[in-house]
């Protein structure tokens, strides 16, 4: 249960900031150097660095070398995971209210029973 | 990362029935023992509901003999329009998250809207476009 639910710890974690959200909306274009990454942002280099990073550990972007080039991409299992796990929350919600409106018409309909002419 | 950032689930339901008879249901240990907490296998064997400010709920359901707690408090109530409720499960986190339950009159019946806060403790975005951004982001990445 515990060791199921870390990785998406570190996913919910690495998407709950608007500035990773936007790097991770940039590499859904394609892969890109760090410079690139930075440059639409008003932050320091090196604070888009720390993110980069906290993505990485998060497995939502990869790394590799091209010459002296850092060229990043995007990692999408962590995201689907993550989106399922959200539906699936949801479904335990859907799930008991199904229940409740069940429940409610069951009562209407006893009612009914009890006085045909309501 | 600040405190207030947590993940969001959100629900919406329409119901055939009048704003009091849903909201009274979330309170009624008779009907919350029905369909709150409860699993399809399971058996709640346990109801009790505190229903004001302050008060506490727990609803125990038994699965394959082992009983799982579901508790929590109520920090909000106001007939038939809203109730807040914190809940946890100790069994299994320390964490307790928090439901929000806005009942609307709508066209023969009513509308409910169920947030689920900090679902997962404090890890994401709190606010409403929070997760609604995310997603749409996701359903565009994947």
């Amino acid at each position: 249960m515990i060791l199921a639910v870390k990785p998406l710890d570190m996913t919910l974690m690495a998407l709950a900031d608007p500035t990773r959200r936007a790097i991770l909306q940039r590499l859904s274009r394609g892969e890109a150097r760090v410079t690139e990454l930075a440059a639409p942002f008003p932050i320091s280099l090196n604070s888009v660095s720390k993110h980069i990073r906290i993505l990485e550990r998060a497995r939502l972007v990869r790394r590799r070398r091209a010459g002296r080039e850092h060229l990043l991409s995007l990692e999408q299992q962590p995201l689907e995971e993550a989106a399922a796990w959200m539906a699936a929350q949801r479904n335990i919600w859907n799930a008991r209210l199904d229940v409740l409106e069940a429940l409610l018409e069951a009562e209407d309909a006893a009612a009914s029973h009890r006085d045909p002419n309501p | 990362m600040s405190s207030n950032q947590t993940v969001t689930v959100k629900v919406t339901r329409r119901f055939k029935a009048s704003p009091e008879r849903v909201f009274d249901a979330w309170l009624d240990p008779a009907k919350a023992r029905l369909f709150l907490f409860a699993t399809p296998t399971g058996q709640v064997v346990r109801a009790d509901i505190d229903a004001r400010v302050g008060g506490r709920f727990l609803i125990v359901d038994r699965r394959d003999g082992d009983d799982v707690a579901h508790e929590g408090e109520y920090l909000e109530i106001v007939r038939p329009r809203r109730l807040i409720f914190t809940f946890g499960v100790p069994k299994y986190s320390k964490e307790y998250s928090r439901v929000t339950i806005d009942i609307v009159p709508a066209a023969g019946g009513c509308e409910l809207t169920l947030s689920h806060e900090g679902v997962l403790a404090e890890y994401a975005d709190k606010t409403p476009e929070g997760w609604g951004m995310i997603f749409d982001g996701l359903a565009k990445l994947l």
